[in-house]
């Protein structure tokens, strides 16, 4: 076995964790504050990707800077589903809900394919996109390293959030206890609404950089829903904290997978059907 | 007297928490033996554990002389176990008469529709539900769900019934016909099995009472006996004290 | 009359009077599968052969339907109906390629394999619920999916998939049709598989919905632990409908290969399979027989004007269903019917009233 390419492998794998760690942490934070599993939080991701493109396209603005108009915007667009979907089925059995977020995700994607059709997309003619940097064989491409960095100072920044801030404090409060969080005066439904959001604002900076990294279609945000899903699993649902490991896990899994075996970058996403499969099962067979 | 549950050496634990340890007990046929103690004590859990909704993490249940620790709770009902919840769940989308019929139903395995629709009927005239049989379950007052809760036990023809609290939140004239129902059943030859809170139904009913108290026994015997047990008294003034 | 009594009575006239509406429902179904194709070739003759096709789209979708409803009645909301209908459609197809028997039998064998695929995923899944079900369930397709389509080439095709051959192969005799009569005979022989197979699935619903298993099924799906409490064995419950749910769809993939002439990885194991396989049910009204098949007459029709309309999104349409359905009639067509026919049926049969709602503490 050539020990530069697994490097190289194990590399990939470590840069591409920063990226499903943030898209991951925005689903953990919908699922345990508001305690929606969003099957359409991937498409918040390809909202991001195709906004980012479109930007480009259209008014040539730089990825870097679309960043700051794609947060927002992936805000107002989770304000806007929350408050004209989610909140009327916060008591209904989880199986409405699920299937709410599902249908949800549907019509996201589906509108992204009648809008841009289903042919990958390609921000072109963007210096820095080819900047890499060579350390003993193995390469480290610049876009995918600031990805990496960027996703980590979000995610610990919200990991802050969560823990010293008035809101933090609020949206912890409300996953423990919602009428209890009630009593003390707490807005529950503004605490949901923000959580909400700002799970789609994450997810639509994340969206931003596969733009930058990959060539995505609008069909990336399941694939990426169900990432994020397999990485809340391994970590364990409400475990915010161990979502950097399982992250770490998966995507060097995915990678490894990916470089190792012949052909298998069409099984990426096998491997992570693989994992969620397994983790899921092995789970639930543990005796009660 | 047979002996209709035996547990030996009970242990259930969650992750390092010993939420009952080493308990025994012996529940003979025809006794309504109660199960009481402070909050905590481990009281649903002994019921879980014999109703086999928990795996122990040690020790044995025997139902009627055989054992059943690793049986599930379908053979358990099969075997001869009623269990009613502390927390009421019927199921809502069911008239109560259906509800009473899944027991009669799936109680006793190879019995024939007719009979168990004449089972489940028998089961609502000897909790006075008869009247209600075609209301959807969902509108029932909280007497109306425990007097469900029993009749769909009963409805499974057990040899022994457990009841978690069924007095819980019933006002002074529902508990006393809660008691002459429980009373009822034991007549009919059920042998029964409960967790009260309120002492006074513990007096009136039980035959022999077990004491927990930190998830294990604390002492065992008539109610006049362990009321007197210095450390029974202790652990409840303990709770008094708390509360 | 003391209330007891009143009770009785009523419940005694009308268990006395009380129709079959599943089998006579069942027996109009057959009469109208019976003579649809000539209906249709009476009234619209040349462009019957479309409105055929159309018809035996509707059937296919009310097949999907049902039989995933059948699986969520115990509560399982299974996202592998894709890969059920995938292991019959290549079940058929290998068969074809590496074995010389019939073609016909290629469609109960396509049903088998569901079976068996169904039975390993079943077990395996016993413990889990709601959303891990679902996602395990999806995970599990896509893992045959990638299975299927890495095999090597020789055997299954990879990614090309495979040719499977007409079932029907009508002649022209010159003389005694015109040309468009070959193509109607041959929708007509489809048609006619679908609505046996559609027949069987309702049959089977309509066996479980009479019988023991309703209420153990209702039971699983209200609270599986007091259901195993009363003595209904879940593990057994839900490998049954497990089993069920996985025949019918598993033919139905074996006939549409046959129709459709291919088998692809992309295709057969097609995510819109399941999502058209979970909206259909939820559209129409859940854990009832009525519910998909109503769901799936009105959504076939929605969905060649939409299949027209948009070529690449054409499931928005469903995911706009879906989200209406949830928000506005959780409980269907079937469900809204139900409670506007019994809100007006109410006051005139005299309903014992609520009472006690002060008792709650």
């Amino acid at each position: 076995m050539d020990t530069t390419l697994l490097v190289q492998a194990l590399v990939s794998g470590v840069l591409a964790a920063g990226l499903y760690a943030l898209v991951s942490v925005g689903l953990a934070l919908a699922i345990g504050v508001i305690g929606i599993v969003n099957f359409a939080h991937g498409e918040f991701f390809m909202v991001g990707a195709f906004l980012a493109y479109q930007l480009f396209v259209t008014f040539g603005i730089d990825p870097v800077w679309s960043l700051f108009i794609v947060a927002p915007a992936l805000f107002a667009l989770g304000g806007v589903i929350y408050t004209s979907t989610i909140r009327f089925v916060l008591k209904a059995p989880e199986l409405n809900q699920m299937l709410l977020t599902f249908g949800i995700g549907i019509i996201l994607q589906n509108l992204a394919l009648l809008i841009w059709g289903g042919d990958p997309r390609t921000i072109a003619g963007i210096s820095y996109r080819g900047i890499g940097y060579q350390i003993g064989g193995v390469s480290i491409g610049l876009v995918p390293l600031a990805s990496f960095v960027i996703s980590l100072v979000l995610v610990l920044g919200l990991y802050w959030m969560l823990s010293s801030t008035p809101l933090g404090r609020a949206m912890r409060a409300v996953a423990q206890n919602r009428t209890g969080a009630a009593l003390v005066g707490l807005e529950v439904n503004r605490v949901y609404l923000v959580a909400f959001a700002l799970s789609a604002l994450l997810a639509g900076i994340g969206g931003v950089m596969i733009a930058v990294i990959q060539s995505p279609t609008p069909v990336v945000g399941f694939a990426f829903t169900l990432k994020a899903f397999a990485i809340v699993v391994v970590a364990g649902l409400g475990n915010v904290r161990g979502i950097l490991f399982a992250a770490l896990f998966v995507a060097v899994a995915e990678s490894l997978v990916a470089t190792m075996v012949p052909n298998g970058d069409t099984l990426r996403n096998a491997v992570f059907f693989a994992i969620i499969f397994a983790v899921l099962i092995r789970r639930s067979w543990r005796t009660v | 007297m047979s002996v209709v549950i035996r547990a030996t050496a009970l242990a259930k634990h969650f992750g390092g928490l010993a939420a009952v340890d080493d308990v025994s007990f012996e529940v003979e046929a025809g006794e309504i033996f109660a199960i009481i103690g402070p909050n905590g004590a481990g009281k649903t859990t002994i019921l879980n554990l014999v109703s086999g909704l928990l795996t122990p993490t040690a020790g044995r249940v025997e139902l009627l002389g055989r054992d059943v620790t690793a049986a599930s709770p379908a053979q358990r009902c099969h075997a001869g176990l009623g269990r009613a919840f502390q927390v009421v769940q019927p199921f809502p989308e069911m008239t109560l008469r259906e509800n009473v019929l899944v027991g009669a139903l799936f109680g006793t395995p190879g019995l024939s529709r007719a009979d168990a629709e004449h089972r489940a009927d028998e089961a609502l005239e000897v909790t006075g539900l008869t009247a209600l049989s075609a209301v959807d379950a969902e509108d029932l007052t909280l007497m109306q769900e425990k007097r469900l809760e029993i009749a769909r036990a009963l409805a499974t023809k057990p040899s022994v019934l457990l009841l978690d609290e069924v007095m819980a939140g019933l006002r002074p004239a529902e508990a006393r016909d809660a008691i002459g129902l429980v009373k009822a059943v034991r007549d009919q030859g059920v042998t029964i099995v409960f967790i009260e809170h309120v002492m006074p139904v513990v007096r009136d009913l039980a035959d022999r009472v077990l004491v927990m108290d930190h998830g294990k026994v604390l002492t065992e015997g008539r109610y006049a006996e362990v009321t007197q047990d210095a450390r029974v008294i202790e652990a409840y003034l303990g709770k008094e004290d708390a509360a | 009359m003391s209330a007891d009594a009143r009770v009785r009575r009523v419940a005694g006239t009308a268990a006395a009077t009380r129709v079959p509406w599943d089998l006579v429902g069942l027996v109009v179904l057959a009469i109208a599968v019976a003579f649809m194709p000539d209906l249709l070739k009476a009234f619209f003759g040349r462009a019957s052969v479309s409105y055929l096709s159309i018809a035996t789209n509707a059937l296919s979708l009310s097949i999907l339907a049902l039989s995933w409803d059948i699986l969520a009645r115990t509560g399982q909301l299974s996202l592998a109906h894709a890969a059920f209908y995938g292991a019959g459609a290549y079940t058929t197809a290998l068969l074809v390629k590496h074995a010389s028997l019939p073609l016909w039998v290629g469609i109960p064998l396509g049903g088998v394999a569901a079976v068996i695929f169904a039975l390993l995923l079943g077990a395996v899944t016993l413990r889990l619920r709601g959303i891990y079900f679902a996602i395990a369930t999806l995970s599990a397709a896509e893992v045959l999916k990638a299975v299927v389509h890495h095999l090597p080439t020789p055997i299954a095709g990879g990614n090309a998939g495979l040719n499977v051959p007409a079932l029907f192969r009508p002649e022209f005799i010159a003389g005694q049709m015109e040309r468009w009569e070959v193509a109607f005979l041959r929708n007509e022989a489809y048609f006619y598989v679908y609505g046996v197979v559609l027949l069987a699935t309702v049959l089977a619903s309509i066996l479980v919905q009479r019988s023991r298993f309703k209420h153990a099924f209702t039971a699983i799906r209200t609270n599986e632990e007091v259901a195993g409490v009363m003595g209904i064995r879940p593990a057994r419950a839900k490998l049954l409908a497990f089993v069920l749910s996985a025949v019918f769809v598993g033919m139905l993939g074996a006939v549409e290969a046959h129709r459709v002439g291919s088998v692809l990885p992309e295709q057969s194991f097609s995510v819109a399979t399941t999502v058209l396989a979970l909206v259909t049910p939820i559209f129409g009204g859940l854990y009832t027989t009525l519910g998909p098949i109503v769901g799936a007459l009105g959504l076939s029709s929605v969905q060649e004007t939409l299949r027209r309309t948009f070529s690449d999104g054409y499931l928005i349409g469903y995911g706009v269903v879906l989200v209406l359905s949830i928000l506005f009639m959780p409980r269907g067509v079937v469900g809204l019917m139900n409670g506007l026919m019994r809100r007006r049926a109410k006051p005139a049969a005299g309903a014992p009233e609520r009472t006690g709602e002060e008792d709650r503490p």
